[in-house]
Parts: structure tokens; sequence; C-alpha cells
């Protein structure tokens, strides 16, 4: 089931990253994974910072690349779940508690 | 230094003293056979330098109630790095040691900017080639393949920065040679990601190949994230000062043609 596009996103955490070359390479300390994101990857992943949602990324990737709003929202949610399924990023519960 | 320690209440302890990539060591231990194959197998690398870090063997007498700044165990051997000492512990042999010793310098280097890598390093002209890959990729070829005396080590290389120079060392943590690297060092020309090819070809890398060719070549065993954090700025920064190749090669001296000076 995919996450709403209101839903906010944060870092995992325990994660350590670094930008070289316009992509970033992201490691999994406890099993020393490897990940790279490109230019666009990049971009969105500098910009997730615990309070921004889909919506809202998406915004910032239409405005910065040459893209239609409706096409930057759909690659930004595809990429939002590509990173968590790898477990790169979460969400961010929302305020007043857990959700079911 | 490298004298037998009487140590009242702790038994009577040997020791010795080692550099490895400008870290120096001071090794105790009980243990006479221990003592005397691993000051045989680091001969090489004895140096008496000043404030070495001390590691005790096998010291059950020692306090171990604080939290670890590192730890990490390796098949019933286990490295313990804390703030009053180091130590090892379940050393049964030369080659426990030498585990352990890879392991507690590959964290340690962290704050010398440094890093091991899976590579043979090569001297040529006062500069250091250094040729990386997976086993079987070629190291010990070309390490065999180089002249006498000017290969700093076959299979697991130390690069640290100084002064804004990258610099690689040999170690004493030898491969297919059998026998102990060179404890010298000389500024790096590149680092090589070996390919064997029907012909000799080098091609450069843009940084972030060569952080890709580095990182799975890295000996490092913490699984905490501000270390990780560390290794990844250090190696980053090796991508971007360093110059890096794909080198496609002939297993033959040949390639030596195809390399910039």
């Amino acid at each position: 089931m995919s996450t709403p596009a209101t839903a906010t996103w944060q870092k995992n955490p325990a994660l350590a990253w670094r930008e070289i070359d316009d992509e970033t390479v992201i490691i999994s300390p406890n099993d020393s994974v490897m990940h790279e994101l490109n230019d666009t990857g990049s971009f969105l992943w500098k910009n997730i910072d615990g309070k921004k949602s889909a919506v809202e990324l998406a915004e910032l990737l239409a405005e910065n690349y040459e893209v239609t709003p409706d096409i930057a929202l759909s690659d930004t949610q595809a990429l939002l779940e590509e990173m968590s399924s790898r477990k790169l990023v979460v969400t961010v519960p929302a305020a007043g508690g857990v959700s079911p | 230094m490298n004298a037998p320690l009487a140590n009242s209440g702790r038994g009577f302890r040997r020791q010795f003293e080692l550099s490895i990539g400008c870290v120096p060591f001071r090794l105790q231990m009980s243990d006479a056979a221990l003592f005397d194959a691993a000051s045989a197998r680091y001969a090489a690398f004895m140096d008496a330098a000043e404030h070495p870090i001390a590691i005790a063997l096998n010291d059950a007498t020692l306090p171990r109630s604080e939290p670890a700044d590192f730890g990490y165990e390796f098949e019933g051997a286990a490295v313990h790095a804390f703030s009053s000492g180091i130590r090892f512990d379940g050393v049964k042999n030369q080659y426990a040691l030498d585990s352990l010793l890879r392991v507690f310098l590959s964290w340690k280097l962290l704050e010398h900017q440094g890093f091991l890598l899976h590579a043979a390093t090569v001297i040529r002209d006062g500069k250091a080639y250094i040729f990386t890959g997976r086993s079987g990729a070629g190291k010990s070829t070309v390490a065999t393949l180089s002249p006498e005396g000017s290969v700093l080590t076959d299979e697991i290389s130390l690069l640290r920065r100084e002064q804004g120079v990258w610099r690689a060392y040999g170690t004493p943590f030898w491969g297919e040679f059998k026998a102990a690297g060179s404890n010298s060092s000389a500024p790096v020309a590149g680092v090589f990601r070996l390919l064997q090819a029907p012909e000799n070809r080098v091609v450069p890398l843009r940084p972030m190949a060569i952080l890709r060719t580095l990182l799975p070549n890295v000996l490092f065993f913490s699984t905490e994230r501000e270390s990780t954090r560390q290794l990844l700025e250090i190696l980053s920064r090796a991508a971007t000062e360093i110059n890096g190749y794909n080198l496609s090669f002939r297993k033959n001296a040949t390639f030596w043609e195809v390399l910039p000076a």
C-alpha cells in the first residue's frame, strides 16, 4: 500500500552518507551495504528533513528541474517508496500519537 | 624496548613494540610461545616510537566494566578498546593476533585520516602504485611481476593523508607472498582497479567511480554510525584527491607500459 502524499519523511538516522560528483553514497553501518542516488535522488535526499511531505518535495523538484508537477509528484513518490523499501527513509509519526 | 617485562601482581609479561603505517603499538603478553611467534612475524615492523598504544593480550586481571569505545569478536577472539587501555582476549596463536591487529588498526586509522585496503602496492620511481580488486583479480600477480624490493605489500595496503598528501604504507599482513611487506611508504601515484583482459589498457575514473572501487575493498569492522561516517568522509576525500583508473591488464609485466607516470 502506498504512503499518503501528505506524509512527512525523514532520513533513517542510523545511516552514514556523503555527496560526491552530484551523486550521493549512503552506507548502512549494520550490513555495510552501499546505496547510490543519482542527481535527482540526491536533490530529494538533501531536502528530506523530517518536515516535508512528498507533495512539498515534488514542488521543489518541479522548481529546480524541467519537469511538470504531476510527473514530479509521481517520481518523488516512487523514489520515496523505493528508499523506504531499502530502509533509507521512514515516515515521521503524525503529531499526537502513533497511527494504528 | 622489546624486552621481557616483569609486572608484579600480573605475572611475568613480555612486550615488544611495532609500528604499522606510523601507528605505534606495544604488545604485552605472558605466553612465551606466542611472544616468540609474534615477534618473529612482525620483526620487519618492530619500532620503538613515542607513546605507543599499549595492547594487553589475554590479561584477565584487567577490568572491563566500562563501555568499550570499540569492540569486535572473531572466532573466539575479541578486541576491546577502552579509554583505560586496549585488550585482545582469546588470542590462541599468531594468526588470531594478526586478525585482531587488522581489526583494531582499521578502527584506529580513522583518527589518522587513513584506512586499510585490499590492495598490492608497488613502488616505482619513488611513487606508490596501488592495485586493488577482489581475490583473484591479480594483486599477487602484479606483486610477483614487480622487481624485487619494490613491493610494499601484496595483500593489504595502508593509505593515510599526511599534511595534504596521500601516502601508502606497507603492512605485515601478507597474502600469497608468505613474507612480510616492507615497513616503508611513498606518496600515492594512483589507485588501479585490476581487470584481467587480453590487452593492457588504462581508463581514468571519476571520483564517484573511485569511491565505488575503494568501498568494497576497504577493511572495516565497526557497525557504529559515527565511525562509518568518518570512514566515508575519509574515502570520499581519497576518491577526490587520488587519481584512480580501471586497469585492464594481461598477466605479464607489460602493463607498466600503459600506466601514467
